[in-house]
């Protein structure tokens, strides 16, 4: 079993990397000035564009299927690796750790913890989202985009409430709160201390970027459709 | 989406298509040789356009430093837009118009169906002119106002010269720099030339197929004979020639233009020297109307109906703003000078890929990180503010308080802006 496992992620690898040079050696085929296609961007987007449509599972899929270490991969500033473990951990978050479907779209040898099958499983993989986002936030620096992501994944983990909230709402005092799941996250932060007119300002701000989600007024995020 | 990330376009000044061309009248501008004074009357003059600051525009070598003007033509980055800079070609990412030829070339490498999606909406940033020469025929002191508040010089190309941020020193050592081969020659003698001559010769010679020539009396309709896109792109109004050029390089210019220039694309059209002090007496001193004024369009109302981010980024952002505030991640490592930086940006950090990337803002003059949607005095939201300071740019009123948008590109309509301004006004939903 752990043979085959072995063999399934070095196929994996090997895939990424013939993609990698196929394209390379295509590239400098006689028509060196053109640039070639790499089409993990396009694939990277797809998952982009899947989180933001609500569907997590794919999302995840998408990620895990074209990078299947990337729970272990050190991203550096590597712009790909960056946004697709920035969406594998914000569909984790908005998941509350468990990506049982996950199932269905890569091989389950690949998913490790991801399934969040018990709640040790989950509580690994939103430590695991934090951590991934704030190695991001650490090499953009000043970029609300990651803060926001930051400030939604810590909020999904309760001794870091008070670190999430404090940094949404700095991101909210300068109207740089990013995503609507941010406004969400800060919103219910707000409740949990019984801030109303902050949580009813957090919650509109999110309503009016949403037209009105489900999540914005405390239903978790997950709600929403998997796809 | 390598190059696409590239960017702006400085349609600058040099003639690569031909005998330069337009700007506004402006009152000190004296002609250059006694002329046979011609008999044509203008058309009556609409209201005057309103003209950029008074310029000096005698014909006297550049009091710039041109050393610097090399440095300086480092660091605006004009070869990202142009040749003949005496720079090195930018890399291909960086370059203005290189992935567009690559489009319409076919040579990009891109899925068919995205290449065949691209050519159908390329419409600009195919040319930029060459800054070759510039010595032979430019005088160096409207170099300096033209970099310093760049205006339409060619009404076939879609885009113009950025408002760079650039001081009059700087603008002044460039000009110095890209006037370096100038070579101080006899005035040209034009005191036996013809406007009338020149003016028949226009039209013989066909110089209309290619030129406009705004402001002169009304010549009559030709079929002109079909010229490449390029030539036709970058052919100047010939309306401000006599702002810039100096009229001996003028009739050089006239007689082989490959000559004085060998990358332009205007073609070497036999005639005599004395029919090219004709022509020049024409393009030099015809009676011109003032310009008309150029209106700022009317600001619309916000519309009732919900308008989200998904329209605007198809509609808009996509098309246009991703060219230079990309991520770019997006665009394999060039953001862009509204994003990473460059053409002597600072890096502003505004990444318009993405939602998230617009809500998270960008850096303002002090690098302090600040939503686009912050108010300006007047209550705007600077995100709408900078699409209406282009429509002002290009009615000749540049706001000093912040640069128009899209930089370089002609202006958005105003139901585009429109459409902007409803989306923000009703909180940005996605």
């Amino acid at each position: 079993m752990r043979v085959r496992s072995m063999m399934r992620r070095l196929v994996s690898v090997c895939a990424l990397v013939g993609i990698g040079t196929a394209s390379a050696v295509a590239g400098a085929c006689g028509e060196e000035i053109a640039p070639y296609v790499d089409y993990r961007v396009m694939g990277v987007a797809s998952a982009e564009q899947a989180l933001q449509d609500g569907k997590y599972i794919a999302a995840a899929g998408m990620v895990v299927r074209m990078f299947p270490e990337i729970q272990r991969m050190s991203v550096g500033r590597d712009g790909l690796l960056a946004r697709a473990s920035r969406t594998l951990a914000l569909a984790t978050t908005r998941s509350g750790g468990a990506l049982a479907a996950l199932e269905r779209e890569v091989p389950a040898d690949l998913l490790g913890t991801l399934r969040g099958a018990t709640d040790a499983e989950r509580a690994e993989n939103l430590a695991w989202s934090v951590n991934a986002l704030r190695n991001l936030s650490e090499v953009r620096k000043n970029d609300p985009a990651v803060q926001t992501d930051l400030g939604e994944a810590l909020a999904a983990v309760g001794p870091s409430h008070e670190e999430a909230r404090k940094l949404l709402e700095g991101l909210a005092a300068r109207d740089l709160v990013a995503t609507p799941q941010g406004y969400a996250a800060l919103g219910r932060l707000h409740a949990e201390l019984g801030h109303d007119a902050e949580r009813t300002s957090a919650v509109k701000r999110c309503e009016a970027m949403t037209k009105g989600a489900a999540y914005c007024a405390g239903a978790p995020s997950s709600g929403r459709s998997q796809g | 989406m390598r190059g696409l990330a590239a960017l702006t376009v400085l349609a600058m000044t040099a003639g690569a298509a031909g005998c330069d061309g337009t700007g506004s009248p402006r009152p000190d501008a004296k002609p250059q040789a006694t002329l046979v004074a011609s008999p044509t009357s203008a058309p009556a003059p609409a209201a005057a356009a309103p003209q950029p600051a008074a310029l000096d525009l005698k014909d006297e070598p550049s009091t710039g430093d041109a050393e610097r003007g090399r440095a300086l033509v480092v660091k605006f980055e004009c070869n990202r837009c142009h040749d003949g800079t005496g720079l090195a070609t930018a890399p291909r990412d960086k370059q203005c118009v290189g992935c567009h030829q690559d489009i319409l070339a076919g040579r990009f490498r891109a899925p068919a169906a995205i290449m065949s999606r691209w050519k159908e909406h390329l419409g600009l940033l195919r040319e930029t002119p060459s800054l070759q020469a510039m010595g032979a025929r430019h005088k160096p002191a409207w170099i300096e106002g033209f970099l310093l508040e760049p205006h339409d010089l060619r009404p076939n190309l879609g885009a113009t010269m950025p408002r760079l941020a650039m001081t009059r020193a700087e603008a002044r050592d460039i000009g110095a720099y890209l006037t370096r081969d100038r070579v101080d020659e006899p005035r040209a003698d034009l005191s036996m030339a013809s406007v009338d001559r020149g003016r028949a010769l226009f039209e013989t010679k066909q110089c209309g197929a290619c030129h406009a020539y705004t402001g002169v009396s009304p010549r009559p309709a030709l079929t002109p004979p079909a010229a490449p896109y390029g030539a036709i792109a970058l052919a100047p109004d010939l309306r401000g020639v006599r702002d810039r050029q100096r009229p001996s390089g003028l009739v050089r210019w006239l007689l082989d233009p490959k000559k004085v220039k060998p990358d332009t694309l205007m073609p070497t059209v036999p005639m005599t020297e004395k029919e090219a002090g004709d022509l020049a007496a024409y393009v030099l001193s015809a009676p011109l109307s003032p310009a008309p004024e150029r209106k700022i369009p009317e600001r619309l109302a916000v519309l009732s109906r919900r308008v989200t981010f998904e329209e605007i980024n198809e509609r808009l952002f996509k098309k246009t703003c991703r060219h230079c505030h990309s991520e770019p991640d997006y665009a394999l490592g060039e953001g862009g000078p509204g994003n990473t930086g460059g053409l002597g940006f600072a890096p502003r950090g505004l990444n318009i890929g993405s939602y998230a990337g617009v809500a998270a803002g960008m850096l303002d003059e002090r690098g302090v990180r600040t939503s686009v949607f912050a108010p300006m005095a007047d209550g705007t939201p600077r995100f709408v503010a900078a699409l209406l300071a282009r429509q002002a740019e290009e009615a000749g009123r540049p706001n000093p308080a912040i640069r128009g948008m899209p930089l370089a590109l002609p202006a958005l309509s105003p139901e585009d802006i429109q459409l902007v301004e409803t989306w923000v006004a009703q909180g940005r939903p996605l």
